[in-house]
């Protein structure tokens, strides 16, 4: 039998969804450790005894001076070159939400030729204005390399996810998005609840993101960043639909947000032995 | 050298901030601007080199892809320019984040009195804009005065080589920390100085003073420390000791009432005790599941074998109505502290807030400080902050509008925390302090910040004055903390927990030292913000995010050492002992030496006149009004009341969802947009257990009889409970009293002793529901003196007054959150009952209201006759036997079934001739009577037979069915006639006329 992987998950400096994001991966067969950034910094634990690393939710550094830049740039400063080998020893990477976009700032995403260090693209203040909490139909653009979306890209297949942030408009240059576009990096992009394009109607399209992205991965597949939660649709019960889906069994079942867990913890134990 | 640097969105990029601007200078003022666009500028007064400058201005400051940056201004054209800035000594979180980012990019320790300082200018184009204006938009929409300074530049009078110039808001006191000896050779002196030095002591409390500090054994032992006569830092300690605040004099007071109309009176000795303390140890005899009351910073009740959950409720009123952001905020993260601080420590897993403002839309004469459109944007903002930058989640929350709240808002917020029911095998909600155990303060530093409260806030500005008495809450320096304290006190670290809130160190040193009976505080040693503070003023300073906390000299290395691992600050600062004496010491000089039990001796009680006349007395009756004929138009328009229609644009703005819990969230139903009945979440991942969680207020009551306010109060929390799927067994309580003042005035106060009486039958009313209802009380609080003077048109001023009103929040434990339900209805052809009978009760109800009238029948809880309907209900849930649960509250029965067709998105046809009367003669009365008691319920036709015999022994009756999607909401009067048929489209849409642009 194969050793479940040992998931990182950060926590610290604000940070907040480290809790259920734990429960999450422990619920699709890994085991979850939160470790303190400073512990990883102070090396009194090693980012190379996991298999999977999460730069999680929250607020980190309170998000002043842009989401997700102070904490980048610590990673960056700390544990530049071991987040590096890290990624070339075959390991995965997920960002949500404030991890996303420390991921963007760390130029981990999109990592154009592996080239890791590159700032491309953004996740700046949503058109709306204001910070927003809502549910959002996804879809899955079936032919990326993404890992952890594996089995998830049936052309009539939509994602719900909840979602809660005030800087999650993506933006890049109209060559980068071509780019991502092209080499199939961007993953999951809003739609209304029919499936179709959100084409950037608010609020299926909350934020205002160019192409209605909600998230993207790297060439590899392997590093993934989103805004929307997978770790907080673990439960039938988070799901807003769930007491209508009670009274009404016809209504379609969603599948939960972590199967894109198990997608990763999948990959480890199959792909890599 | 100080160095600016000036960050903005690169020009093709969509400012969202500067369009919100825009957004609201056209609503609010009818002021046209073609564009803003907004400039961050960060002020470094600190010695960097040219390189670093340029590492942390591109690695730091400016983001490639979006940012454009400069050390010089940036060429942002405008016809006008706006410079908004902090106050010196005002909290500037992204200056504090900045220094320590910059210390790490660039691996360097700030010197002391260097810092940097975050500010911004909005660029602001259009033609026709004039002066007045642009000074219109800084004053009432960018910049508030009490915390901020700003600047207008028009477009000719901007030096594009200069721009702002180089402004650093530091905190320069210059003046040498001093202990002052106060004389008390009179009372009369001493009330002077009082006065003089805002002490604001009791006249009451003044010989009691005097008496301990003239005691010759008192004056024999102070002598042996180097003292005499009262310093200014022990008379500090006893201000904030015997404060209201603290001391809930008040509520522990003396009352005389009397029955204006029958001479009957009676003498009330302590409201506190006999209506809150009482009943709530008789419950807690009677409900194991009650762990802990009355005593700690937060109640705590069983959710199960290994947990205890903790509530508590607080009021943030004064600060809020003067900065309305920064009380907001300093308000949800404080009353966050209070879990933290309940046993050894609890986890935050939700927050809620209640807000009572002005309409929105006043345009009357009176001048509040902040209009009230603004106020609520600032508190909605403060709140979200303070609770999404803490990672707790926010699912519920009301908001109630009356011109009352002009004088004084009021921001409800209320935390529930959970901790382990054991730390390594000890109880994990007890606490004490012990001879030799440390006393450490942890987060923020020490300055002048909140002393005195908002008394300050007449004090006259000066260039470097740190405007400290309105705070801004640090939601991430706390989070910080938080998560240090919890993984501390899981490694059995801590032996006594508590925060650091009104009174600062004052109250948390003085009430967690009557445990070991003693301390003694080396004052120097705490960490302030900048030099200059006089000693009372470090004791007493408020400053935010700072908990107190008792450890073993043993443990003393370990814990300051994990302190440093979370980034957290933390110093001890003295050492509790067994001495019976307060001993404060600086720099080895005793400036403190006062008996521990000196506080809890000999004061005397407060005393009120309390005069009650009955409504009917009072000129208050029945409106003789007739039936209506036009009930479609009725029904959109009580839609659209504000305190009816649609707030979705606040929920949004919360995160409700953080911490993955979320099981019934505040908006429920087919298009996620109607406000749930309460809010449920999970707060332990591993369990199928929830927390149910609800509030209500109902102060329009008041106004007839403040007894039946509370009473319906506590009955719609509790049945707003029942609907989501708790049962009656397990109900936990918080009540927070927000009063105006109860001391009778002839001129500033004349009707002092009718609010005093209106208080007591609140709290008798508290009482008896507690009882009647088995609502042990967990927590609770008390805010006084919410009355405001307003400008008037001509200059004069006016007293006003808010609505006597009480929050009540209920809590509840379910066994299995899979069984929980919601308010929409579902499926067509469902049977749709009410519970409880409609009775002819429509004083203060919102019907009237529209109406212009009070009345005098005000809604009247029956616990009785309610208890059997809400078991009833709380079984069929548990059964599954139905579809939907919705109470019926204020609006009445019509709106109430528009909210749950609206859910659904379906429609219903609805007989009011089956409808559970008494004393109904009209349509109006049917549809908009605000009887307790009462719900609506949804069944399937397979489940109606069993769902009736369940209910068969409670008032309960089919009044008709739901209908097809997007249909109608069908109303057939008490005669058979029709009354309403509008689309649920037509309904969503009046609902959501108010505030539906809101975003």
């Amino acid at each position: 039998m194969n050793r479940k992987p040992d998931v990182l998950i950060l926590t610290g400096y604000g940070l907040n969804c480290d809790m259920e994001t734990a429960h999450a991966f422990e619920l699709a067969g890994a085991r979850a450790h939160r470790v303190h950034i400073n512990d990883l910094i102070n090396e009194s634990v090693s980012i190379h005894s996991f298999q999977i690393m999460v730069f999680g939710g929250g607020f980190s550094w309170g998000d002043d001076h842009g989401a997700g830049v102070i904490q980048a740039v610590r990673m960056k400063t700390h544990l530049g070159r071991q987040l590096l080998e890290f990624i070339d020893r075959g390991n995965l990477i997920i960002g949500i939400c404030n991890g996303f976009q420390t991921l963007v700032n760390m130029g981990l995403l999109p990592g154009f030729d592996q080239n890791y260090q590159t700032r491309s693209v953004a996740l700046i203040h949503n058109d709306c204005g204001n910070f927003r909490d809502q549910w959002v139909s996804l879809k899955i653009n079936p032919s990326t390399p993404c890992i952890w979306t594996r089995g998830m890209t049936q052309p009539d297949r939509i994602q719900d996810l909840p979602l809660r942030h005030g800087e999650g408009k993506f933006y890049a240059s109209a060559e980068i998005i071509d780019r991502l576009a092209r080499d199939n990096q961007i993953v999951f992009q809003y739609a209304k609840p029919d499936g179709t394009a959100a084409e950037g109607q608010f609020p299926y399209n909350p934020n205002g993101a160019m192409m209605d992205i909600a998230g993207i991965c790297d060439p590899t597949g392997r590093i993934l960043g989103l805004m929307p939660h997978p770790e907080a649709f673990h439960h039938f019960t988070h799901h807003p639909d769930w007491t209508r889906r009670q009274a009404n069994p016809t209504l379609p079942k969603p599948a939960l947000g972590i199967r894109l867990f198990e997608n990763a913890v999948q990959y480890l134990s199959k792909d890599k032995g | 050298m100080p160095n600016r640097i000036e960050i903005a969105l690169k020009p093709d990029l969509f400012d969202a901030e500067g369009a919100g601007i825009q957004k609201k200078a056209r609503a609010y003022f009818g002021i046209d601007v073609l564009s803003i666009r907004c400039v961050s500028i960060v002020t470094l007064d600190v010695e960097l080199t040219g390189d670093q400058l340029d590492k942390i201005q591109l690695e730091l400051f400016t983001n490639p892809v979006t940012q454009m940056s400069s050390r010089d201004p940036l060429p942002v054209p405008f016809d006008w320019c706006i410079w908004v800035g902090y106050r010196p000594g005002v909290k500037d979180n992204p200056g504090s984040t900045a220094v320590e980012a910059i210390e790490d990019i660039l691996n360097t320790r700030f010197k002391k009195d260097e810092a940097v300082y975050t500010s911004k200018r909005y660029c602001i184009s259009g033609s026709n804009l004039d002066r007045a204006s642009i000074d219109r938009i800084a004053d009432k929409l960018l910049a508030n005065s009490i915390i901020q300074q700003w600047k207008i530049f028009s477009s000719t009078e901007w030096d594009p080589s200069m721009g702002i110039g180089i402004i650093l808001p530091r905190v320069i006191l210059n003046h040498t920390p001093t202990v002052t000896v106060i004389p008390v050779e009179s009372d009369t002196d001493l009330q002077r100085l009082s006065r003089e030095r805002n002490l604001a002591l009791h006249p009451n409390d003044i010989p009691v003073i005097r008496r301990y500090f003239t005691d010759p054994g008192v004056r024999a032992e102070r002598a042996k420390y180097g003292l005499s006569d009262p310093t200014d830092i022990e008379l500090e300690y006893i201000s904030q000791g015997r404060s209201d605040h603290c001391n809930h004099n008040t509520f522990r007071g003396l009352f005389h009432y009397r029955d204006m109309v029958s001479g009957e009176c009676s003498r009330i000795d302590n409201l506190f005790k006999t209506c809150i303390e009482a009943p709530t140890l008789a419950l807690k005899g009677k409900k194991p599941w009650v762990v802990s009351v009355l005593w700690d910073n937060a109640g705590a009740g069983r959710f199960d074998d290994d947990h205890y959950y903790v509530i508590t409720g607080e009021t943030h009123n004064s600060p809020s109505n003067m900065e309305a952001y920064g009380g907001a905020i300093t308000g949800i993260v404080g009353v966050y502290r209070d879990p933290l601080g309940t046993g050894k420590g609890s986890r935050l897993i939700m927050g809620s807030y209640g807000f009572c403002v002005g309409h929105r839309d006043y345009s009357g004469n009176l001048k509040p400080h902040l209009h009230p459109r603004r106020l609520l944007d600032g508190v909605i903002e403060g709140v979200r902050d303070g609770g999404n930058k803490s990672g707790i989640p926010t699912p519920f929350g009301q908001v109630f509008f009356h011109p009352g709240y002009m004088g004084k808002c009021l921001v409800f917020v209320s935390a529930l925390g959970i901790m382990p029911a054991r730390i390594l095998g000890e109880p994990a909600d007890q606490k004490t302090t012990s001879d030799g155990d440390i006393v450490i303060m942890c987060g923020g530093r020490v300055g002048k910040d909140g002393i005195h409260g908002v008394t300050a806030s007449s004090e006259v500005f000066s260039e470097h004055t740190p405007a400290g008495h309105v705070q801004i809450g640090d939601p991430y320096t706390q989070k910080k903390m938080h998560d240090f304290l919890l993984e501390a006190r899981d490694a059995g670290l801590i032996q006594f927990i508590t925060d650091n809130g009104g009174g600062g160190l004052s109250s948390s040193i003085g009430e967690s030292a009557r445990f070991s009976n003693g301390c003694h505080i080396e004052l120097e040693k705490a960490p302030l913000k900048y030099d200059g503070l006089d000693q009372w003023e470090i004791w007493v300073s408020e400053s935010q995010e700072r908990m107190t906390v008792a450890v073993r000299p043993d443990h003393v290395d370990q814990f300051l050492q994990l302190s440093k691992k979370h980034a957290v600050e933390s110093t001890a600062i003295g050492t509790y002992r067994n001495t019976g004496k307060l001993h404060i010491t600086w720099s080895g000089k005793t400036c403190a030496h006062v008996d521990m039990d000196f506080l809890t001796s000999g004061f005397p009680q407060w005393e009120f006149d309390a005069h009650w006349l009955a409504p009917e007395y009072r000129g208050l009756l029945e409106p003789v009004l007739g039936d209506s004929y036009d009930f479609n138009t009725l029904v959109l328009d009580m839609l659209k009341r504000p305190n009816i229609c649609s707030r979705e644009w606040i929920s949004r703005q919360y995160d409700h969802e953080v911490q993955g819990s979320s099981v019934i969230k505040p908006l429920v139903g087919k298009h996620r947009d109607i406000p749930s009945d309460a809010c449920v979440i999970r707060p332990v991942l591993t369990s199928k257990k929830g927390l149910a969680f609800s509030q209500a207020l109902l102060p329009l009551y008041s106004q007839i009889d403040a007894y039946h306010m509370t009473a319906c109060t506590i009955d719609e929390a509790l049945r707003r409970l029942i609907a989501v799927g708790t049962d009656m067994d397990h109900i936990g309580g918080v009540d927070n009293f927000c009063w105006p003042s109860i001391q009778y005035h002839p001129v500033h106060n004349p009707d002092g002793r009718f609010k005093a009486a209106q208080l007591v039958r609140s709290c008798q009313a508290l009482r008896d529901m507690c009882l009647a209802y088995e609502i042990p009380l967990l927590s609770g609080k008390d805010s006084m003196y919410v009355d405001g003077h307003l400008a008037g048109k001509y200059g004069e001023t006016h007293k006003i007054s808010a609505l006597e009103t009480i929050q009540f929040s209920a809590v509840s434990v379910i066994e299995d959150i899979s069984r929980c339900q919601t308010l929409d209805i579902k499926l067509p052809g469902d049977h749709v009952y009410v519970l409880g009978v409609t009775r002819n009760e429509l004083g203060g109800s919102e019907y009237y209201h529209m109406q212009g009238y009070v009345g005098l029948n005000v809604p009247r809880v029956r616990p009785d006759a309610f208890k059997p309907v809400y078991r009833c209900l709380a079984s069929a849930i548990e059964k599954r036997l139905i579809h939907s649960a919705h109470g019926i509250y204020s609006g009445g029965l019509a709106i109430h079934l528009a909210l749950i067709a609206m859910g659904g998105d379906m429609g219903m046809d609805i007989d009011l001739s089956r409808l559970p009367t008494e004393d109904i003669s009209q349509n109006v009365q049917a549809l908009f009577s605000e009887s307790p008691g009462r719900f609506i319920v949804t069944v399937a036709p397979g489940c109606r037979i069993e769902f009736e015999q369940l209910a068969s022994g409670v008032v309960c009756a089919c009044i008709g069915q739901t209908t097809g999607d997007q249909g109608n909401l069908v109303i057939a009067g008490l005669n058979g006639q029709p009354l309403t048929h509008i689309s649920v489209n037509d309904l969503r849409q009046a609902w959501k006329t108010p505030f539906g642009e809101l975003i």
